[in-house]
Order: C-alpha cells, then structure tokens, then sequence
C-alpha cells in the first residue's frame, strides 16, 4: 500500500498568534486507512485539516515550516482548487458550506469545477446522493433539509469528487445519535472502497473502528496508535482534555480487568465474568423526587405556532409546566421545535394561539424589559450578541440597557465574571477570544441579569470535554442557589448527569415529559425521536439500575454488594 | 424559517430559460419609463401581478411587503416637493400643492414598487445557479456573474442572521420598542457589529469551502443545468416585443400616458 498522506516536521503559527498552533508533527498516513483525530479544543485538530488541502498557507496566512505531501503532491505547489481534486475537505460549519439551491445542484457544483461532461456528471450526482441516502430528497432545497440530512449532503458532495483522500472535521458534532450513526456507516463504506479517511471528532464512540488514533494537544500529536491502545490509556486522555469512554471508567473503578469499549463489551463481559451484579429481581424504581418546588414559573397552555408565511405548525397543541427549581433537558431531533418552544419562554415568539404564562401572568402582557429580567436567554452562537469593545462592557450591556445604577451594574458584572471563570479578561476584547471563551462571556452577559430562569440553547456544543463538564457544573451551581435551568441539547450524557427532568419533542409535539431515569429507561420512546442512550446508561437500563453516570452505577453496585453481604 | 424568495414551484414561468426571463425583466423596466401618469403605470403593474400569479410567487412580494409600501409612501412625500404641475389644489401658507405633481408622485411610486416586483418574477422563478449560467451565456464575465448570484444568495443569509442578532439583544434588555427616533439610533451599534462581524466571518468561510470543491473564477467549468431556449421561451420575448412597440408608439406617436412633459 502506497502512502496517502505524509507530514514531515510541520510547524504553523497564525498571523497574530503568539504560540504555533501545530508544532513539529510527524505523520504518514497509508492509503486505504482511517484514521480519527482527538484533542482538546485549541489543540490544531483544524488547522491540521486546513493543511492537508493547502487552505495553510494559502488561504489563511502565517508561517509554515516543514511539509505535507497528499498523494506526492506537496501542497504548497498546487493551488487549492487544484489539491481538490486529491484531497477533500468537509468543514465543520456545514451550512456555509452548501451554498447551492438543491440537493442535486449542491453536488454538481463540485462536477462542474472539474469539467465533467452532463452524462458523467449525472451519473456521479445519481450514485453519491444515494451513497449518503439523499436520494429521495434529490430535488430539495437545501435550506428544508434537517441538520443531519444537510451534514450528509456535505460529505456527498465532496465524494462525488472522487478525491484520494476525505478529510472530515467533527461532521458529527450538533447531530444526534442516529445522524450520528448515519455518518458512522458512511465511513465505513469509505473503508470497503480503501478511500482514505481522516476525521476530526470530540465523540469516542467514532474512533473505535478507526485504524488508527491520534491524539492532539497543544499543537503536537501525543500519541498514534490503534483505538484501543488509545482509547485505554485513561491517564493520557485526562491530561489531554478529551471524554474517556464510560465503559472503560466504569470497569476500571470496578477494579475489574476487563478493558470493554461499548454498551455490548460491557454486557458480554459482566455475563461472563462478573454475573454476580445481575440481580434478576432488582426492579428500576422511579423515585427520584421532583426537585422542582411545588410552584410553576413557566406554563404553556394550548399553544401553537407557526411562521406567517408557512403553513405548517412547528408547535403543536403543547401543554406544559416547568417549575421553580428545576433542571429541565429538552431533547428531540434537530428541526423537532425545540428552539421554537424555548424563544417562547420570553417572548421572542409570540404564540399563533394559545399562551404561554411566566409566573402565571401572560408572557404578552409583560413589557419586554420585564421579562429579560425574569428568563434570560443564551444563545447557541455567542457571535449573534458579541459587539463591545471589552469584556467588562459586554458583560454589563444587559444591566445597563436595564437601567441598574453604577453600583449594582459593578457588584453583578463583577459577579458574573467571576462565576464565569473569566476573571483576568476584564479589558480584553471578546472578538480575539476562543469560541468556548466567547461562549462563557456571552453567558455571563445574561447571568449579570440575574434572571430567574436561564434557557440555554446548545450551550455545549463547539467545546470540548474539560470545558462542558465546567460550564454543566456551573448551571448546576447555580440551580443550587435557586435558579431554574432549561437546556437545549444534543449530548445525552449531558441531559442523563445534569438534568432532573426531560422533555422529548418530536414534530412539534411532546413525546415524552418526566424525570430524568424515567426517560432515559423507555428506550423504545426515545428511538422515536431518534435518542439513544448514551453507553453507560445502556449498562444501567440492562441492569435495571438506577443510576445514570459511571459514579452513580459504580456506588449503587458497591452498596448493593456491601448490603447482601451484611 | 426560511427566508429565501425563490419559489419552489413548476410553472411554466419556472420553465423558462434564464435569459428569457432577464431580458423580459429588462423590456419590463423599459415599459414602466415610458409612462407617467398613474393610470398608465397602473395597468403595467397589473400585469405583473398577473405574471407573479401566474407563476405562484405572490409569497415572496408578501416579504417584501414594507419594503414596496416604503417605496411608496417615500416617493408620495418627496416628488411633490420637486415637481411643479400647472393645476392648483391647495395652497397651505404659501406652498402650493399641484394636481400634476400628485399624480406624477403617485407614478413614480407605482414605478419603484413595479421595478421590484419585476425583480421578484426573476427572483422568485430561478434558481440562482440558472440565475449565472443565464448571465455568462449573455456574454457577462464568469467573475461578475458569479458575483452577482452570490450577492443576492447571501440576502436570505444575513436577513436571517439579522433576525438572531435582534432576538439575542432583545433577550439582554435591548428595548427596541421605545418611540423616541433617537435613542433607536444608538441602539443600532449593538445589532450592527454582530451582523458586520458575523458577515465577514460567513464569506470567509464560504470562500474557503468554494475553493477547497475545486473552484477557481479563473477557471473552465461546465454547466450541469445548460439553459436553452424553447418554443415558449420566444413567444413570450416576441410577445414582450410586441407590447413594448405598441407602448412606445401610445407614448411617441399618441403622446398619451403623460402627466409632466420632458419627463421620463
């Protein structure tokens, strides 16, 4: 097998950066392989994307020391458009990559740069929008698709291309756990044509039928090696940031040898080895007592929504309270009303009929300065909001715009900051910030509001493992104090370990609303809406136990034991 | 929500080829020149409400709806001021408010909104890729061509992204419902850097992903969607051809359809 990919002593650094963003990496990629690369965020998982196409240094301008070599075409010979007929690259932000009015369109731009003749081109078009099983929707507008119909367009798009080799960057990320599955099984078929195939991703799960692994952080590659040696070395994916599988933690707190990568591992090892904790007769009680208080602050009676220049509903007939207190997890496909629903909460939507009441008044007899102060809203994008020149004003736009005095603007902003771990950034400008670091300003933007309910939309995605785990414990802090929390989310094991109650949309109804355990049980109701569990919750469903994170399980097992054996 | 004025329908208007339909768009332009007195214009506007029927597209001119009644209302106000007529209607303390230039405003406004609604047939019936292979195959440069498709793709865009920006300051206290023009006015800076910021950042990475599938304006490129011309394609650019001869000649040879002489 020949090689596909060699980088030789790779170092780039970003015009007006003060660190390289990759430094001195070694690699070779051979043909027909997949490999998955790891890291925290900031770690130069993209900017070794960007150039493997030539993207570095051509388009984005910094210094650059060694060299990449794609099929033995070094990249800094070629122009981009000239690397694209090797190297394929499939963004992150899929929505500015499709930039074409349909499905079929979208795939043909790429045709046409390469001069294909119609009859080749409609061939390509036929058999790449089936290979990512668009073909039904040949004939749509790009902008109707769902997230992870239009991530799948993305890669189709680039395929057609035929090109050497595929480069991925976290085309997972905002998908739930089916779209996930979608792109999983693409890249599988990539492997039986022995297309080579890298991929960035944040989600361990991807990486296990990788070839190889590589693990980033700071700039260098720590470690190539197969998934499981990788993905076993607990130690090595701490230090760098990145989630370890919960199989593989739950195992090891066990004490138990076994070294298994998913739900299945799990089971089949516990079967054969450790068939004492399958308890036949544990029955799952669902106990939890509501945390909420006993009063509402938000309730939807009857409503309905659509846009005026749509037919459809997006919200259908919801009925709904949320109390004081509680963390609620709203979970569904993407397209299933979600957003819709919590844009409701403080009145950026106004119900086509029916009507939402927040603390038992109507949300449209409130002047909107009331309500800010009562539900803040955290948008998904911080760029949406972000446009003072330092931190320090940003943050207390909101208290300003209000009309606080000096005083109080000083103690909240000073507060929010702080809670925010973005103390030290004061006189900083938010624009030169990371997007986990935008993300924390634009959130404590609205916590210098002190509103009464927070709603937070996407509040995780686009940061790694170290930074969700501290942005979830700070919303459960501050539920702690008070303060209700609603949740838009993708990641299951963010609503499983934070969440005292979930709410499952599905075409703009509810499907399924209770505590946490609950939910998460009926796994037939939730791949409905296209949810699966997440590994370890698996376990726990089989187990019939009543945890819902690695700790939970391994303490109720290990009190269990303690109990039968007094 | 979807904020894109192209229709995704299949009418016949649909069907036709994209320099049909520019070049129908521009005698369209040319007939509304010819006139104005309101009536006259009137009747070209009809019309191409009728085309917008036609081509199930009167959606999008309900999008557009502040902005035509803006175009209106904007002309009503400022003609009057720059246009003498000969018959008085009213005088308010010296100020003299002419017949003529009423109906002259009126025209004009008539003129503005048509000129847009014509734009929407275009808009609302192509398809933007159709939209540039139209335009390169007039004889326009790749380069421009590509340009101008790309321009009025990214409207949807940022109108969208306009609309998150407002919701996401209305959240933090933005009181955009107070009356007083002024205080609207600085409360402007806070939608305006976002949007600013957010556009450069989207056409950065645009163009990064136009060039890593293969694009290069300098570049050869075939067409997947060819235009070519049909049977009904020619009936309508004659038919138009017709109906602009016969209205030069109304205008020329009649003199009719004119309230202020020597002006278009």
């Amino acid at each position: 097998m020949g090689i596909a990919i060699k980088i030789d002593s790779l170092h780039f650094k970003y015009r007006s950066a003060s660190k390289d963003s990759l430094a001195n990496i070694n690699s070779e990629i051979k043909e027909g392989n997949f490999v998955v690369i790891f890291g925290h965020g900031g770690a130069g998982k993209t900017t070794l994307c960007f150039s493997m196409n030539g993207l570095i240094p051509r388009f984005l301008h910094g210094e650059m020391k060694g060299n990449v070599f794609v099929k033995n075409k070094k990249t800094t010979d070629y122009r981009i458009n000239e690397m694209a007929k090797t190297v394929g690259l499939v963004f992150q932000d899929f929505e500015a990559q499709l930039f074409c009015s349909n499905v079929e369109l979208e795939v043909a731009f790429g045709l046409e740069n390469l001069c294909l003749n119609i009859e080749e081109m409609e061939e390509r078009i036929k058999k790449y929008i089936d290979f990512v099983g668009l073909l039904e929707k040949r004939k749509a507008q790009t902008s109707s698709l769902s997230g992870g119909q239009k991530q799948r367009l993305a890669i189709g798009a680039v395929l057609a291309m035929e090109p050497d080799v595929v480069v991925m960057d976290e085309p997972t990320t905002d998908l739930d756990p089916i779209g996930k599955n979608h792109i999983l099984s693409i890249s599988q078929m990539l492997r039986n044509k022995k297309r080579t195939l890298v991929m960035v991703d944040t989600d361990y799960e991807v990486a296990m039928d990788a070839d190889y692994v590589w693990l980033m952080k700071d700039g260098e590659v720590v470690i190539k090696d197969s998934p499981r040696q990788v993905l076993t070395n607990l130690d090595l994916l701490k230090s760098c940031g990145v989630m370890v599988p919960q199989t593989l933690e739950f195992f090891k707190k066990m004490g138990w040898e076994e070294m298994p990568l998913n739900s299945k591992e799990t089971i089949m090892h516990i079967k054969e080895n450790h068939p004492e904790i399958i308890v036949p007769h544990r029955t799952l009680k669902i106990n939890r007592k509501p945390v909420g208080s006993e009063k509402g602050i938000i309730e939807t009676k009857d409503l309905y929504f659509r846009y005026p220049s749509s037919p459809d509903d997006i919200l259908k007939n919801l009925n709904l309270k949320i109390y004081e207190g509680e963390i609620v997890a709203i979970l569904g496909q993407n397209g299933s009303g979600k957003t819709t629903l919590a844009k409701h909460f403080n009145r950026l939507l106004r119900p086509t009929s029916g009507e939402v009441l927040i603390k038992g008044r109507k949300t449209t007899d409130y002047k909107q300065h009331e309500l800010a102060r009562i539900v803040g809203y955290v948008f998904q994008n911080p760029d949406h909001q972000i446009f003072s020149s330092t931190v320090w004003d940003e943050v207390a736009f909101g208290l300003k715009m209000l009309g606080e005095d000096e005083k109080n603007i000083k103690k909240n902003t000073e507060e929010a900051i702080f809670v925010t771990g973005l103390t030290g950034y004061e006189n900083k400008s938010p624009f030169l910030l990371t997007k986990g670091e935008r993300q924390r300003v634009a959130f404590a933007s609205i916590l210098s509001i002190k509103p009464e309910v927070i709603v937070l939309d996407e509040p995780t995605t686009g940061l790694d493992y170290a930074h969700q785990i501290s942005a979830m414990n700070m919303l459960k802090e501050l539920n702690n104090k008070g303060r209700t929390i609603v949740i838009i989310t993708h990641s299951m094991w963010i609503a499983e370990q934070f969440a005292t109650r979930v709410i499952i949309m599905k075409d703009g109804i509810i499907i399924a609303d209770g505590p946490t355990r609950d939910i998460f049980f009926d796994e037939d109701v939730l791949k409905e809406a296209s949810l699966v569990p997440s590994q370890i919750v698996r376990v726990s469903n089989w187990l019939k136990t009543q945890s819902l994170s690695v700790d939970e399980l391994v303490e109720e097992l290990k009190g269990e034991s303690f109990s039968v054996s007094r | 929500m979807n904020l894109s004025l192209y229709q995704d329908k299949d009418t016949w208007i649909h069907r036709l080829d994209p320099r049909t339909k520019i070049t129908g768009i521009i005698l369209i332009f040319a007939m509304c020149l010819c006139f104005n007195d309101p009536i006259y214009i009137a009747i070209l506007t009809l019309g191409v409400l009728f085309i917008l029927f036609f081509a199930r597209s009167l959606k999008s001119l309900w999008t557009l709806r502040y902005i035509l009644i803006l175009l209106f209302l904007f002309s009503m106000i400022i003609w009057p001021f720059f246009v003498k007529g000969k018959t008085v209607w009213l005088c308010i303390k010296g100020f003299y408010i002419h017949k003529e230039s009423i109906l002259y405003a009126i025209a004009m406004g008539l003129r503005l909104s048509t000129f847009v609604m014509a734009g929407m047939i275009l808009i609302s019936t192509t398809k933007n890729e159709d939209i540039t292979n139209g335009l390169i195959m007039m004889g326009l440069p790749y380069p421009i061509a590509f340009a101008i498709s790309t321009a009025l793709r990214l409207v949807p865009t940022f109108a969208g992204a306009g609309a998150t920006i407002v919701q996401a300051q209305i959240s933090r206290g933005l009181d955009l419902e107070s009356k007083n023009i002024f205080k609207r006015f600085s409360k402007f800076i806070p939608l305006a850097v976002p949007i600013f910021i957010i556009a450069i950042r989207y056409t950065n990475l645009l163009s990064m992903a136009l060039e890593s599938r293969g694009f290069s304006p300098a570049s050869p490129r075939t067409m997947y969607r060819r235009p070519y011309m049909k049977k009904n394609d020619w009936i309508v650019l004659i038919s138009l051809l017709i109906v602009f001869v016969i209205i030069l000649y109304i205008r020329i040879f009649l003199q009719a359809g004119i309230v202020i002489k020597d002006r278009l």
